[in-house]
């Protein structure tokens, strides 16, 4: 910081972007994973 | 205390959800950029500003969707139907992702901006607060098997656990603190508003698909657990097992 004013930081900012990401990508994933696996669960049982 | 009608999962679910999160990847992608790379940096926080363009809409959707748990409640308890025990159950989970996700982003901004990664500021507080409140309505619903209980005891959690959000709102305004008024369009400078504004859309549209997709497997799971046994099941259930009487 140089007289009151931030300089640099941009590794914050990509701390800050890549765990959002990180986190709702791995959210949206395991959702999916489990949505697959009951499809499969519902084909079986018709069989 | 009735409760009526079986849950019906929505077969197109999956597919409603897919097109929600695939509208808010492209969203966020450009929103993103925009704010990484062409809207110019603020004149005091330099570059490090830059992450409230996903900590602002971070922090609006998560209070939405826990509003919305809150509306899900009281539509439970006053109509009995599963479908918003189902709803209520995906709203909480994605309200507190998006509210832990809140912290962590507000922390990484803070430690450049104020110096340390947390300060028990009332906005930071009570934020924390209804993280944690809405993780105990979550750990609640974990522990309670029977359907009617669980449904009914976390809907008054719920409610409960959702007086704090608007704490969380004004908390800047009725108390002094170091954390800023909040931020809207009006607030920010015009160059700022478009990745603002595209984010916000972006993370709205991913919070709706995680929703739909989330409420689709607790609805079929209420279906699972409230559907009556098969005949030759009970049939079997009844029958004494040989030998087994003394």
């Amino acid at each position: 910081m140089t007289g009151g004013i931030i300089t640099g930081g941009w590794e914050f900012v990509w701390a800050a972007y890549g765990l959002t990401f990180a986190a709702l990508a791995i959210y949206g994933g395991s959702l999916a994973l489990k949505i697959r696996g009951e499809a499969r669960n519902d084909q079986e049982q018709k069989r | 205390m009735s409760v009526d009608l079986l849950p019906r999962p929505n077969p197109r679910a999956p597919l409603i959800a897919s097109g929600l999160i695939a509208v808010s990847v492209v969203l966020l992608a450009i929103g993103s950029y925009i704010g990484l790379f062409h809207a110019p940096p603020e004149h005091f926080m330099g570059d490090v500003q830059r992450i409230m363009y996903v900590h602002v809409p971070t922090a609006w959707t998560a209070m939405l969707v826990l509003v919305v748990a809150f509306v899900c409640a009281i539509a439970f308890l006053f109509s009995q139907r599963w479908k918003w025990d189902a709803w209520l159950e995906a709203s909480i989970e994605v309200g507190v992702l998006l509210a832990l996700l809140l912290c962590v982003q507000g922390s990484i901004w803070a430690k450049p901006t104020w110096g340390v990664w947390w300060d028990w500021d009332p906005r930071l507080t009570s934020t924390a607060v209804l993280c944690f409140a809405f993780l105990g309505v979550l750990a609640l619903r974990r522990f309670v098997e029977d359907p009617l209980k669980r449904a009914t005891w976390s809907a008054v959690a719920t409610i409960i656990a959702a007086a704090d959000v608007p704490i969380v709102y004004m908390s800047v305004k009725w108390w002094n603190s170091l954390h800023q008024t909040q931020s809207t369009p009006q607030t920010v400078a015009s160059s700022m508003v478009t990745p603002l504004r595209i984010n916000a859309f972006g993370i709205l549209f991913l919070a709706a698909g995680f929703l739909v997709l989330r409420s689709h497997l607790a609805q079929r799971r209420l279906a699972g657990e409230l559907a009556p046994p098969l005949p030759e099941r009970a049939e079997a259930h009844v029958q004494p097992t040989l030998g087994g009487a003394s």
